[in-house]
């Protein structure tokens, strides 16, 4: 065998590696959707959808999964209310005003807050955070929207944080340049150059902090307190989708209607979390930063 | 003009101060919360550890003894999740820096693999239950929740790999190249050693990731608890995470288990975050020392 | 003067995607001479350099037309393997890139993976860092990493590099542009010795460099050979009078 088309076979080999990915993202929708559509054969995808009650294990079952889409939109959006500001502002800390040692310090901080297990902030949430919020703000339960939003912003801050980061670094020298030599103060120059040059790269951010927020589990299978109705405030408890699955999996009957259930509801959230990174990627490559510096 | 007090110096200034000082606030409730939740574990944890501790199965229904078979059945899924992901991730990266064109191809091998990276974990967990589990027959064991989680981080190495595969200077490569050897000589024995130090650093943040994660093993390696250590890769493993989880909700005695609970968090912490704090350290020290 | 030409370009145009760089390019390289290739930035005198071993294939979206002969074989032909090409014509870069390893595993990283075997490794290298004039200063120092060298040393360590594959031709892009004067000279009286073994291709900046160790030099400006001649000719009597121009200093 000649050197070249050696050369051409190791090229393929890697190629066939890389498919990998896309393989195995392959594999888990035909695995979700193998699993998940006979549900459909007993309600029809919009009961499913917008059915107000989910009583799995009643006779006859019930499966409307609209409460748990709804918790999990709830604190998913308090959550990223919460981590947004924070964590934008945690990036532009680090990028344009903190000094060289504590820019390095922080930026461990939340790369080490970002290894926090799942489990563990769970845990902090249902043993220290909870007990506390009933006691203090007189509650029947800690476990609720509350709660559990600000534990998953402590998840999505890294992910918003360190992607923003990435985008204020990434404005071009020159911009700012411009903009201090005619007079403007550091402040100044952030808010009228620096964020709009980076704002595609944030909303970015933004988008990916969500979509961690809305398809992590522990934290809402431990912490959200698990009611499934619609909540009427925010101290109410809510079963978000990832709650939902966790917790029921383990005793539901292999192939039955409440298993395959489960399924369908992980294909929904498939579907949610895959949007909101197809529109991550759309923004960050449709809306280019501007200048030498690209994401 | 000047006059105007929008305009004034004084106000421009007072602006920017509580602006830096809403900021330096953000930078600083972040890294309170790091430390105050360390501090809490290791407040509450560090009485229940013990030799025996680390080093004794649980006994009385888990009310008592120690955690050895978590730890052992987290080590056995992390290795195996490494053995999936790691070779995988690189050889990945090596075709997406060293061998693809600009185009079509690189473009869609990188939307599936963020797509790939965006899965919700407990989507994961459903997917190695429905195909691993079920499909190929693995039933709940070492190797299909490892696999579950090798594919979970294989984004995570992906992309580590990649930005180490392309900080080695192009100028390495054609000095190779202009010498007469292969491509394929060229990314074995100049691109892959150079970036082999910056591939480990940001993998093991992955692979930390593999160790802490509790939703995608919940329904394809965890057991509640096991009598024995599992005998072969198709054995069900007791780990860390799942344990927390179990003892913090499902325990036989929740309340009585509260300092076991602790003291397996404050054990999960020190391997997750001593794991990811040496990638952050080494990595540091290379980037000081880098001579190109 | 035929069966002296070692490097034969015929017609030959080169395009970055949509954009010209070499236009028509017809020209011969003599065997063991020092050609000189200048012009002003820009002018694609290191396009071509990199297009006669191939280099310019590593860069996404190019293209080349017409023939480049090397010993009459077409090098662009399709059987034809540019890693092959690349052994017979060595090249020592514009900034000296020695690879992180010590200076005698630069050497001999090329020709271990051609199947050079050990006993005759040691050998390789002592010859080629004598011929790159360096065997005295790192005699000693063998096993220490090639990145403690100083710019010219290691430059001169690119050089033996290249030498240990034993090529027939060696291309240098401005290898002197990034050294001091002291360096610099020492690499022009390398040049000057290796020719006698070598035919050498280099691309410079400096008029007067070109002068001094070059037997033939090629004129480039923007994408076109303007004037190609014997070196003093081109320095004395420039044809046409935009070379001229370029050498008095008049532009560029």
């Amino acid at each position: 065998m000649n050197r070249q088309t050696k050369e051409i076979i190791i090229k393929y080999i890697f190629l066939l590696f890389s498919l990998v990915s896309v393989v195995v993202l392959g594999l888990i929708v035909f695995s979700l959707f193998r699993e998940g559509l006979p549900i459909f054969g007993k309600v029809s995808v919009k009961d499913f959808l917008f059915g107000m009650e989910w009583y799995p294990t009643y006779d006859p079952p019930s499966f409307g999964i609209f409460p748990l889409i709804v918790g999990s939109l709830v604190v998913t959006l308090l959550a990223t209310l919460i981590a947004v500001p924070l964590g934008v502002m945690a990036a532009i800390y680090i990028s344009e005003i903190a000094p060289q040692a504590i820019k390095e310090t922080l930026k461990s901080v939340i790369e080490l807050l970002a290894g926090l297990p799942s489990v563990v902030l769970g845990f902090f949430g249902m043993v220290i955070i909870a007990p506390w919020m009933q006691e203090t703000f007189d509650l029947p339960t800690g476990l609720n929207i509350v709660n559990a939003s600000v534990i998953l912003a402590i998840m999505a801050i890294p992910t918003i944080s360190s992607i923003s980061e990435d985008a204020l670094y990434a404005v071009p020298r020159e911009f700012k340049e411009a903009s201090y030599a005619l007079g403007a103060t550091k402040f100044e120059t952030i808010i009228n150059v620096i964020l709009p040059a980076a704002i595609s790269g944030i909303s970015t951010a933004v988008m990916l902090g969500m979509a961690r927020a809305i398809g992590e589990t522990m934290v809402v299978l431990m912490v959200a307190g698990g009611a499934a109705a619609i909540p009427e405030s925010l101290f109410d408890s809510v079963r978000p989708m990832p709650a939902s699955i966790a917790a029921e999996m383990g005793e539901t009957p292999y192939r039955s209607a409440h298993y395959s259930s489960l399924f369908a509801i992980g294909i929904v959230l498939f579907c949610l979390t895959l949007a909101f990174n197809l529109i991550a990627d759309y923004v960050s490559h449709k809306f280019r930063q501007i200048g030498s510096g690209t994401l | 003009m000047q006059s105007s007090k929008n305009n004034s110096m004084k106000w421009r200034y007072l602006k920017q101060h509580v602006f830096f000082g809403i900021v330096r606030a953000s930078a600083l409730i972040i890294t309170l919360t790091l430390g105050g939740i360390i501090f809490y574990i290791v407040y509450n944890g560090i009485g229940a550890i013990s030799w025996d501790f680390i080093t004794k199965p649980p006994t009385h229904s888990m009310t008592q003894g120690g955690i050895m078979p978590a730890i052992l059945g987290t080590i056995y899924l992390t290795v195996g999740a490494i053995a999936i992901g790691l070779p995988l991730g690189i050889a990945s990266a090596i075709y997406l820096t060293e061998y693809a064109k600009q185009g079509r191809v690189i473009r869609f091998l990188k939307v599936g693999i963020n797509c790939l990276a965006g899965v919700p974990s407990v989507v994961f967990g459903l997917f190695g239950l429905g195909f691993f589990v079920i499909f190929l027959k693995f039933g709940s064991s070492i190797l299909s929740g490892s696999l579950t989680l090798g594919f979970l981080i294989l984004p995570t190495i992906i992309g580590a790999s990649e930005e180490a595969l392309k900080s080695v200077p192009q100028t390495f490569r054609e000095a190779s190249l202009s010498l007469g050897v292969s491509k394929w000589q060229t990314t074995y024995r100049i691109v892959l050693p150079n970036a082999m130090p910056g591939i480990l650093t940001g993998s093991i943040l992955g692979i930390g990731r593999a160790a802490g994660e509790t939703a995608p093993i919940m329904f394809t390696a965890a057991a509640y608890f096991t009598a024995k250590l599992p005998g072969s890769i198709f054995d069900e493993v007791m780990a860390l995470p799942y344990h927390i989880y179990v003892l913090a909700t499902a325990g036989t005695n929740i309340e009585a288990t509260r300092p076991i609970q602790f003291g397996t968090v404050l054990v999960l912490v020190a391997v997750v975050l001593g794991i990811d704090l040496i990638a952050i350290i080494i990595r540091s020290y290379m980037r000081r020392n880098k001579r190109w | 003067m035929e069966s002296n030409t070692i490097i034969k370009l015929k017609d030959v145009n080169f395009y970055y995607g949509q954009s010209r760089a070499l236009t028509d390019i017809s020209m011969t390289f003599g065997k063991n001479k020092v050609t000189a290739l200048i012009g002003p930035s820009g002018c694609g005198k290191s396009t071509l350099l990199r297009l006669l071993n191939r280099m310019n294939d590593l860069i996404d979206g190019t293209r080349v037309e017409g023939e480049i002969l090397f010993e009459e074989k077409n090098i662009y032909a399709p059987d034809v393997d540019p890693v092959e090409i690349r052994r017979k014509i060595g090249m020592v870069f514009q900034k000296p890139n020695p690879f992180p390893k010590t200076i005698y595993n630069n050497i001999a990283y090329g020709p271990k993976l051609t199947g050079v075997n050990a006993g005759d490794l040691d050998t390789l290298v002592e010859q080629s860092l004598k011929q790159s004039v360096l065997w005295d200063e790192v005699k000693d120092v063998l096993n220490k990493s090639a990145m403690n060298l100083s710019g010219g040393q290691q430059q001169r360590l690119c050089i033996a590099r290249a030498l240990a594959m034993k090529p027939d031709v060696l291309l240098m892009d401005e290898p002197t542009s990034a050294l001091d004067p002291i360096s610099t000279a020492k690499i022009e009286e390398l040049i000057e010795e290796l020719k006698k073994d070598y035919t050498i291709i280099i691309v410079t900046h400096n008029m007067q460099q070109a002068a001094r160790i070059s037997d033939e030099t090629a004129f480039f400006y923007i994408g076109n050979l303007i004037e190609y001649n014997k070196t003093e000719k081109i320095f004395t009597k420039p044809e046409v009078k935009q070379t001229e121009d370029y050498i008095t200093g008049r532009f560029g």
